[in-house]
């Protein structure tokens, strides 16, 4: 098979505090194809996040500890800051979760948009604004020559998230990494953006890393997801697969705490219980065991290896590697 | 019966919906400037200052044509003369007219006010947000060489500098400037600080803007508020220091004329002839009171928050 255009392999990122060393992300591998949807979910802090901004080298002020990014066959995590440079929003391009605070202020939205373009394709002022304003319109912002001069503040916020979207495609980037682009929003305005996401990635063949805590979301959009806990990759196969049978207690855990409209009107939803693992001092064997309600003795003690289970997915679990199903009241 | 067709005829009320009407595109500094232009006594002492200024830089003309004296000619048999013609505020003890070194005076006064503040912005500004945007050991370093300049006695420092250099309008200037820039810095590191935090300036960084375009394109003109307040705050400040110095003998040396070394000589002769003190005296504090209550329009309009009443 040909080589992935971006393949992560045994990351780990950390953050020194003065506690201690935080495991933002603690061995995640992962890759991704041309014209891919790759949906990375997670509660906060389980690294998501960290994880798309340690490909784009700006996890500071964390640090990459080892691993290895490879973007069509380069390590990101060797090449010079220069070169790091000419990759991000050249090959691969960002958006961010809160569209009132990812534009500046200061600057008119056209100008913004056509940054990219000018700083990587050297190109002058009037037609870098050009490709900005064909681009304002191709991701539905109505009369764009005259948006283009609007200051971010007068955009609304799905407005400003459709500008992002514009900015990060000037330069028809190889892959989009979009952080909870839809956090922000609400519903209406989500499933708009969805759907402009959803566009891109067809029109553009571009391959798209989608973070979200959304499950929703990434049935909606994504081939694959991939789940995360306490910075490790807990589950991660076909997005149809991993929601039917779920071969991780978390994602299994996660699915059924979702208000459904098919349930019973009675019936409760069903929480996680416990909390977050603090992220310096991890519990023993698995880090999801002290919630987990199917684990064994072993779980507190080993580590589990993310492993084939069942035909097409993957899942760091004792009890599943065992065979065992998943069932529960 | 309802006639179907007068549907059509239903006017809406307001404006239609056009592109037309919607609002021109107003941006912060639009906003701030019609705020400012709203504000009758600081738009009163912005254009003073400016009157004052273009004054100065006219001098030669106003010498030539206006009161037909030179600043430094002596008349002595024309010496402590009262306001009136030919001298229109009289003259000193060495009967030279005090209007014209007046406006002269404003020359030097106001140019190294303008300076100064010039000085001490570049240099605070440039420390601030690589403090700021660095973060780490640049910070420290730089706030703690901060801190150091902040320390030192400004009169000692300010006699010192006048027995190493006898200071002209420049090197008067960088004297003052050199006490005023901490506080600059301190300023622009703490708004740097807070507007770092905000998503933009990661989104920047994640198409591929080098360092320098992040802080001088993205980061200054978000701190750039609070430098026009600053600025403006601090031309009155230092006009005071500037003439204080002066007047003590430690600034400008006569033969030069400045506000503040015109009051040195005039001291003695107050009892004598008044004016020679009145008149530098009165252009000082008119100029001090127009410099602040401009800076506080200023500040009124590029902060709202800030506002007291």
């Amino acid at each position: 098979m040909a080589q992935p255009l971006l393949e992560v392999h045994d990351l780990h990122t950390v953050f020194s505090t003065k506690n201690g060393n935080v495991k933002a992300v603690d061995g995640v591998s992962f890759e991704i194809n041309p014209g891919e949807t790759l949906g990375i979910v997670g509660e906060s802090g389980s690294g998501k996040s960290v994880t798309a901004l340690s490909v784009m080298r700006l996890q500071r002020p964390g640090k990459i500890l080892s691993g290895e990014v490879l973007f069509q066959g380069r390590d990101l995590t060797k090449v010079s800051e220069g070169e790091m440079r000419e990759i991000r929003g050249q090959d691969i391009a960002m958006i961010f979760q809160d569209p009132m605070t990812s534009m500046n202020p200061v600057f008119r939205t056209g100008w913004q948009v056509a940054e990219p373009v000018r700083l990587h394709h050297g190109i002058d002022k009037a037609k870098a604004m050009a490709v900005a304003v064909s681009m304002l319109g191709k991701v539905g912002i109505p009369t764009p020559e005259t948006r283009a001069r609007d200051y971010p503040h007068q955009f609304s916020g799905g407005m400003r998230q459709r500008a992002m979207i514009a900015m990060g495609l000037t330069t028809t980037p190889k892959v989009l990494i979009a952080d909870e682009p839809t956090t922000a929003l609400d519903v209406t305005i989500q499933a708009q953006i969805l759907d402009l996401l959803r566009n891109v990635n067809r029109d553009f063949g571009t391959a798209t890393i989608l973070i979200t805590h959304n499950l929703g979301v990434v049935a909606g959009m994504c081939e694959r997801v991939m789940v995360m806990y306490a910075g490790r990759v807990v589950e991660s196969g076909p997005t149809v697969d991993v929601f039917a049978h779920p071969k991780h207690p978390y994602t299994w855990s996660l699915l059924r705490s979702i208000p459904r409209l098919d349930a019973e009107r009675h019936e409760p939803l069903k929480p996680i219980a416990g909390l977050p693992p603090d992220l310096i001092d991890l519990p023993s064997g698995c880090a999801f065991h002290p919630r987990c309600q199917f684990k064994v003795e072993r779980c507190t003690r080993d580590t589990p290896v993310l492993n084939r289970v069942g035909e097409t997915q993957l899942a760091a679990c004792w009890v599943t590697q065992a065979g065992v199903e998943l069932k529960g009241a | 019966m309802i006639d179907p067709g007068g549907v059509t005829q239903l006017e809406l009320p307001g404006p239609a919906i056009e592109g037309e009407a919607r609002r021109p595109a107003q941006s912060y500094w639009n906003e701030s400037w019609e705020r400012l232009r709203a504000n009758r006594i600081g738009v009163f002492c912005g254009i003073l200052i400016l009157a004052l200024a273009l004054v100065a830089i006219a001098a030669p003309l106003f010498s030539q044509f206006v009161t037909h004296f030179d600043p430094a000619r002596q008349h002595l048999s024309d010496n402590f003369r009262s306001p009136g013609q030919p001298y229109l505020l009289g003259t000193d003890e060495l009967g030279r007219d005090t209007l014209t070194r007046l406006i002269y005076g404003g020359r030097v006064t106001l140019g190294v006010a303008f300076l100064t503040v010039a000085l001490s912005l570049s240099l605070g500004t440039t420390v601030g947000l690589v403090a700021g945007y660095y973060g780490s050991w640049a910070d420290d370093i730089l706030m703690r060489v901060v801190d150091v300049f902040l320390a030192i006695p400004a009169i000692f420092l300010f006699i010192l500098m006048s027995i190493l250099f006898r200071p002209n309008a420049i090197t008067l200037a960088a004297i003052i400037a050199s006490v005023g820039w901490g506080g600059v810095a301190r300023l622009v590191r703490g708004e740097v600080l807070s507007v770092k935090q905000r998503d933009f300036i990661l989104a920047t960084r994640s198409i591929g803007a080098r360092d320098l375009r992040l802080i001088f394109r993205h980061l200054l003109p978000n701190v750039l508020p609070v430098l026009i307040v600053a600025a403006s705050l601090g031309v009155g400040q230092i006009i005071l220091i500037e003439a204080a110095l002066d007047f003590l003998g430690l600034g400008i040396q006569p033969p030069t004329p400045s506000w503040g070394n015109m009051l040195t000589n005039a001291e003695s002769y107050f009892f004598h002839s008044g004016w020679l003190v009145v008149f530098p005296g009165v252009t000082i504090f008119v100029t001090v009171l127009a410099s602040n209550l401009f800076g506080n329009a200023v500040r009124d309009a590029f902060d709202p928050r800030l506002k007291t009443h």
